[in-house]
């Protein structure tokens, strides 16, 4: 495939992102916002658990269904006149929206933020093409002037600070913004954007969701850049997964009261807007041409396995803001286009688990991201059910294979078991200095960054044992 | 005391079992004086998490029936540690499910299988009393008990009946430490700064003791606190529950 | 064969060739609607009105309130008043508005890159989030309500709805499914440098409510 695939090095990535302590401020005061205001907007909606539990069912209904939503969400769409494709591979996908770019003999496109067109390798398959994009969510933006990727699927630019972002805009805005302080770069991106918006030739978005029984697609934003990147050019192309549809805006509606309190605390995103077709006859604006591209690119093979869950995910970053190794590290040293849990599961799907093993073993399996997911996600067994393949696989090290292996054997004859634990402690001990070790051979890792605590010197069953005996009678 | 209440099978778990002992006989302490007959069945070693998470599937399951068939016999399966309970109770089931044979018997196992202090408030309903410590503590939710089991109110309603007890809030306390079984030593770095804002967290209670409810979050975090110089000192809460929190803290043995 | 084809095909292989009942997924589908107060905020005041005005001001919408559509003009006049406005605005040819005595303000067909003010009626109010709702027709372009930094929209009380659900019901039975059916909730807003909220992104900075009529 020719989404970008993680590197090699994920640990290095981590090491590196671990020791930038910007980096880190910068992640804790989004997610530390979004989580404050997502548990604020939790306890507010008392129905929370019950919508939760519908909201699943309402995926899951689709995916099981998801072979007749197409079909009828293709006609319905097609009925209000948009040109509906459709895209088994992310090169596919790609390959159609370029040749409806040069159909229109695109110079400037302007896209609003959409997953799916990372996923996909959209920015730079414009690039090749020699058409010029504009990216008109502010995170975008940012991150365009910076050339890097998201590092968040809510926030794409959460891993800046504000004066990383003084910096871009000092040198990316024509004029310069006066001031440095959010409020104003906000307004000087505004300006910066306004003239994109307005001359763009073709506005490319994604889709939170796909109605089926009306052919709209649906995108939510608290900036407005979608609305202005679809209504302007004469051209609007929506790049969407497979797994968006949804039965009716009423299913839509059930879904976004999840979403965006799980996304931003928020009860709706300031814009809610559906897309149905073309401009009518006598509307007063509105683009010409509406395009539908529906994407597969691995989705309909995660329906046959463990990893169908995963196709309820509805974007919303909650597991991200709660993972302690997200919090970390941040999304870049994940490698792919979707970190966090989430990106953890997905990741190995689009890229390769060979490519992205450590991901799914990044993980201390705490379940607080599958506890805050809004769509009841199981993430911990999914990245659990990628550790096994990557077992049978014979993906991990050698050395941990081996290890496993040899204690397990050990651990299957409770003598020998009792035997080596016993002899292995008093080992152990030897080690120690007052009540601790501060050096473990073969376990460098823990006591790189933390004491052992010494052993006992005799083990339970042994002292038990002991014990029992002393009363006179055999345990 | 002659017991009149259930046959319980005590699963030490082996972090307890090689490494601080103390917490078994707690455990076994608090079974005893609730009125339970307490077998140490001599066949346990590990419930055979680190394998599971792993992903190696074919060890777990065959540590899984060995410990089926070793604890079966019981009305009961009690240990100090919500994170092996946990594998019991939903990982054996999950990993056994199309098994005709094993599969029945991991769920009739799961159904029996206890943390040792929900065991004591949601089964029990025994809440020992004269229990006395001065001291101030906080106390970290660890996450598989937390999370797989509801492990939440019940420590806490213990804890409450020490005497002499100032329990602490400790912000993030149901945030993970970044133990993770094998994750600690395979992604070092990580797990490192997970624990150490952990620690940090802990700091700021300015409690003299950090309590848990599993060895291997305790050893995490205690072993952060110790290289930080903290003097917060570590106990497991069946320790402190059981009036057996007067010896040597994770760390002091000597 | 087609993308499409090879994409509905892997889908049906993994999902398992039972035959399709259309019926049957629509009675599932709408049973996944069945009792929607299980699944939905209960309304934050006691009226529909009080609940919508709770949640505008919540998220920084401003509202006014007039007896009838003659008075919309005047409060029109005051809002710009309140900012040090000019008296120019775009504002939306729907026969409502343009048949008001506007002689006190200059009012224009047009919306500017950097249009001021743009002044528009919303089709409905939503009381359950504070949402306005705006279709696009021949009379009502998008931008207007995007490109300005005030937008005023006129809400008819009467208009007014519980719940998203009570829309999507609505939705189609009117004159049709719009091309653009937008939910507006709260002026345009961002947080991406540093989570920290500022208003006017995009869209408008400022989100302006004339509800019309008395209250029932």
């Amino acid at each position: 495939m020719s989404a970008p695939a993680p590197q090699a090095g994920f640990k290095a990535r981590a090491a590196a992102a671990i020791a930038d302590p910007t980096l880190k401020i910068a992640i804790d005061r989004t997610t530390g916002t979004a989580e404050r205001k997502r548990a604020a907007a939790v306890a507010a909606f008392s129905e929370f658990e019950a919508a939760r539990a519908r909201g699943k069912a309402i995926k899951d209904h689709v995916i099981a269904h998801l072979d007749h939503y197409l079909e009828t969400f293709e006609r319905n769409a097609t009925a209000a006149g948009a040109k509906v494709h459709w895209a088994a591979s992310d090169a596919e996908a790609c390959a159609i929206v370029v040749r409806i770019c040069r159909e229109a003999d695109a110079k400037l496109v302007t896209r609003s933020k959409s997953m799916l067109g990372e996923e996909i390798g959209l920015p730079h398959a414009l690039a090749d093409a020699g058409i010029e994009r504009a990216e008109t969510d502010l995170a975008e933006h940012i991150i365009q002037l910076a050339g890097e990727r998201p590092s968040h699927i809510v926030w794409p630019a959460m891993h800046r600070t504000r004066e990383q972002v003084a910096e871009l805009f000092a040198e990316g805005h024509h004029p310069p913004p006066t001031a440095f302080d959010p409020a104003t770069m906000v307004q000087s991106a505004r300006h910066e954007l306004r003239t994109k918006f307005l001359s763009a030739d073709v506005g490319i978005s994604g889709a939170n969701f796909l109605v089926a029984d009306t052919g709209a697609t649906c995108t939510v934003t608290n900036e407005g850049n979608a609305e202005l990147t679809t209504t302007p050019p004469r051209v609007h192309i929506v790049t969407a997964g497979i797994e968006k549809l949804v039965p009716s805006t009423a299913h839509a509606f059930a879904l976004l009261r999840l979403l965006v309190r799980s996304a931003t605390g928020g009860e709706l995103t300031q814009y809610t807007t559906f897309h149905c077709g073309p401009k009518r006859p006598g509307d007063a604006d509105g683009p010409e041409e509406m395009h539908i591209v529906l994407v597969d690119n691995g989705r309909s093979r995660m329906l046959k396995d463990e990893f169908r869950e995963m196709l309820r995910c509805i974007r919303c970053g909650a597991c991200m803001n709660h993972c302690v190794v997200y919090r970390q590290i941040g999304g870049h040293a994940y490698g792919g286009v979707y970190p966090g849990p989430m990106g953890a599961v997905l990741t190995p799907v689009l890229a390769g688990l060979e490519r992205s093993r450590d991901l799914p073993s990044a993980c201390t399996m705490n379940g607080r991201c599958a506890e805050v997911c809004p769509v009841q996600i199981p993430l911990p067994t999914l990245l659990r059910a990628w550790r096994g393949r990557s077992w049978r696989e014979r993906l991990e090290p050698s050395g941990l294979r081996y290890g496993i292996g040899l204690w397990a054997a050990v651990a299957r004859r409770p003598r020998l078991y009792r035997f080596a634990s016993g002899a292995g402690v008093r080992l152990l001990r030897r080690l120690g200095k007052g009540g601790w070790i501060s050096r473990l051979p073969l376990a460098g890792g823990w006591t790189g960054s933390r004491d052992f605590p010494k052993p006992a010197g005799r083990t339970f069953m042994e002292l038990y044992r002991a014990e029992q005996s002393g009363k006179g009678g055999p345990s | 005391m002659t017991p009149t209440g259930p046959t319980v099978g005590l699963f030490v778990t082996c972090l307890v079992d090689a490494i601080r002992p103390r917490i078994g006989f707690a455990t076994l302490r608090l079974l005893e004086e609730a009125g339970c007959r307490v077998e140490v069945p001599p066949q346990q070693t590990c419930c055979g998490q680190p394998a599971f998470n792993s992903g190696d599937d074919a060890d777990t399951a065959a540590l899984a029936r060995q410990v089926i068939a070793a604890f079966e016999p019981y009305d009961y399966v009690v240990l100090p540690s919500g994170s092996c309970a946990g594998t019991i109770r939903h990982g054996y089931p999950e990993l056994l499910a199309n098994d005709p044979d094993w599969g029945p018997r991991a769920r009739a196992l799961s159904a029996k299988t206890h943390e040792i202090l929900s065991f004591l408030v949601d089964v029990l309903g025994h809440v020992p009393q004269g229990r006395r410590l001065e001291a101030s503590a906080t106390y970290h939710d660890s996450c598989s008990g937390l999370r797989e089991l509801g492990i939440s109110a019940q420590p806490r309603r213990l804890l409450a009946d020490v005497e002499g007890l100032e329990m602490r809030p400790l912000e993030g306390n149901d945030v993970c430490c970044g133990f993770g079984g094998t994750f600690c030593v395979k992604y070092s770095d990580i797990s490192g700064a997970i624990v150490d804002e952990k620690a940090e967290a802990i700091e700021r209670t300015g409690a003299d003791l950090l309590l848990a409810g599993d060895l291997g979050c305790l050893m995490n975090m205690a072993g952060k606190l110790k290289r930080r110089g903290s003097s917060v000192r570590c106990f497991h809460t069946v320790e402190v529950v059981a009036g057996c929190a007067d010896g040597p803290a994770i760390g002091e043995e000597t | 064969m087609s993308a499409r084809d090879r994409i509905l095909g892997a889908i049906r292989e993994s999902l398992g060739s039972t035959p399709r009942d259309t019926a049957a997924i629509a009675a599932e589908a709408a049973a996944l609607l069945a009792d929607p107060d299980a699944i939905r905020p209960e309304l934050a005041g006691p009226s529909l009105t009080e609940s919508f005005a709770a949640k505008a001001w919540g998220l920084g919408t401003t509202l006014d309130t007039v007896a009838d559509m003659a008075e919309v003009p005047a409060a029109v006049s005051r809002y710009l008043a309140q900012y040090g406005l000019g008296p120019g605005l775009a504002m939306q040819q729907a026969p409502e508005l343009t048949g008001l005595d506007w002689s006190a303000l200059a009012p224009h067909d047009t919306v500017a890159p950097d249009e001021p003010v743009a002044l528009g009626l919303a089709r409905h109010g939503i009381a359950e989030s504070g949402s306005l709702v705006i279709h696009s027709a021949p009379d009502n372009p998008i931008l207007l309500g995007f490109l300005p930094l005030h937008h005023i929209l006129v809400l008819e009380r009467r208009r007014m709805l519980p719940h998203l659900e009570d829309y999507a019901a609505l939705l189609g039975r009117e004159d049709g499914i719009p091309r653009n059916a937008i939910l507006i909730t709260g002026p345009s807003g961002t947080t991406d440098i540093e989570g920290s909220y500022v208003r006017g992104a995009h869209g408008p900075g400022f989100l302006h409510v004339i509800l019309v009529g008395d209250e029932e």
